[in-house]
């Protein structure tokens, strides 16, 4: 009974963990009880050897090679700049990019450049121009999504007529200026149009001088779009609602 | 190749120095990290081969320790010592480094391949006299000295690395403590029943 309880002690005594009247006791009991004294001369030896084991030297190249892999690792860094985030972050943003990206793909115009370049969205067709070549590229929008593109109207007195001017202009001027022109639905009808355009911003004006020239043009709202994003724009994306006299009820269709 | 706990050897760097060190990692001044890289080095190397008892497995594994280290140096708060924080990537990477190794029976290789006598001392008598009575007249042979790492490999990883940080590194319960994220009580439980399995291990050798 007695020696269980020196027993436990040994470890704290090897690490000099005991107080001096608990050493003095545990050394008086040795002194006396060979059991407990080989039991305690073989926990000190085992100590004392893993204490005197050899301490490696590291190769000499080591310092060398961690080293040039940081140098490796930045390297690759300058294609992942959130390298120094935790991995779950790193997830997190992939996976935020992705929601992000996805939900653009569903609120951009499909007039928007990259969407339009990629295969398979939409039925593309080309319209010839006065030398065989297209002369611009019709694209339908997938249905369901919502424009947020600014929106003309040009009312006309006689849409027939308007509508055959507008057809003219467009397809002589598209190749230098439309990048897209696509309707919308199938919005065609007796008295009424939609188109949109995708314009360079260095044609915009021309193209609404060409569109005075049909019939009254109303802007506000290309205006007002153009004064909230001031910044300087490769193309302004628009949508042109041709309306005979009269078709106040399709043009708050049109619009909506 | 010298003797001593390293962890004492270590502790001799001023921390101011060691410190300012640190703040310039951390703006990814890579020379800064090859002088911290410096004065760990030799510490975490030994602790990696006693944990693999393979030099080479060691090497690879103190370097990824050190690159994961530079990795992670911003995410470095100062709360603990850096010392401590580094022997923390140490351990997990460890960890991995045996989960990985012992599913490709790499420990069990190097077991079978320690096959002479020479790497045997407890079949060979005469290595018996390797341990003098007295802890002052012991000589620790080489062979005493892969009797013990082979023991260490027989060992769990937990308890193996305890018995390397406290006995062989000399590291306080203090800094087990805080490595590890035990409390005191069980850091001290786990390490006497480490010293008491290496006992039994070697209980030829301690007659």
């Amino acid at each position: 009974m007695e020696c269980r309880k020196y027993e436990s002690q040994f470890n704290d005594y090897l690490d000099g963990e005991l107080s001096l009247k608990e050493r003095e006791a545990l050394q008086f009991h040795l002194s006396k009880c060979l059991s407990c004294y080989r039991k305690w001369n073989s926990l000190q030896k085992t100590k004392e050897i893993l204490s005197r084991l050899p301490n490696m030297d590291p190769p000499a190249h080591l310092s060398a090679v961690v080293m040039a892999r940081l140098k490796e690792r930045r390297l690759h860094k300058s294609q992942w700049p959130f390298d120094y985030l935790p991995r779950w972050l790193q997830l997190g943003v992939g996976a935020a990019v992705l929601i992000i990206s996805l939900t653009l793909w569903q609120v951009l115009p499909p007039s928007f450049s990259f969407r339009s370049l990629l295969p398979g969205q939409g039925n593309n067709l080309n319209i010839s121009g006065p030398s065989g070549q297209p002369a611009a590229k019709f694209t339908t929008r997938r249905g369901g999504s919502q424009t947020t593109v600014p929106v003309m109207v040009l009312r006309v007195k006689d849409f027939s007529r308007a509508d055959r001017e507008l057809e003219s202009m467009l397809r002589s001027i598209s190749g230098s200026m439309l990048q897209e022109r696509e309707p919308t639905r199938s919005l065609n009808s007796s008295s009424a149009r939609l188109i949109d355009l995708k314009v360079p911003e260095q044609r915009f004006s021309h193209l609404l001088r060409e569109l005075h020239k049909i019939g009254h043009l109303d802007q506000s709202q290309v205006e007002l779009h153009r004064s909230a994003n001031p910044q300087k724009q490769k193309a302004i994306s628009l949508r042109i609602v041709v309306v005979g006299n009269g078709s106040d009820v399709e043009i708050h269709q049109l619009r909506k | 190749m010298g003797t001593g706990p390293l962890a004492q050897q270590s502790r001799s760097f001023k921390h101011e120095e060691e410190q300012l060190l640190v703040d310039r990692c951390r703006q990814g001044d890579r020379d800064s990290f090859a002088q911290l890289m410096r004065l760990h080095q030799k510490q975490i190397y030994n602790f990696t081969y006693r944990m693999l008892g393979n030099e080479e497995e060691a090497e690879d594994l103190t370097q990824d320790i050190f690159v994961a280290a530079f990795r992670g140096i911003r995410r470095f708060r100062g709360e603990a010592k850096f010392s401590t924080w580094l022997y923390r990537i140490a351990l997990n990477q460890t960890r991995n480094r045996i989960k990985y190794l012992a599913r490709r029976d790499f420990f069990a290789r190097q077991s079978r391949r320690s096959g002479s006598t020479e790497e045997r001392p407890w079949e060979n008598p005469e290595l018996l006299a390797d341990i003098a009575p007295t802890p002052e007249q012991w000589t620790l042979t080489k062979s005493l000295a892969t009797q013990v790492q082979k023991c260490l490999n027989q060992m769990g990883p937990q308890a193996r690395q305890i018995l390397v940080l406290r006995d062989v590194q000399g590291f306080s319960y203090e800094e087990l403590s805080e490595m590890l994220s035990l409390n005191p009580g069980t850091v001290k439980s786990r390490l006497h029943r480490a010293r008491a399995a290496l006992q039994k291990c070697l209980a030829d050798k301690l007659e």
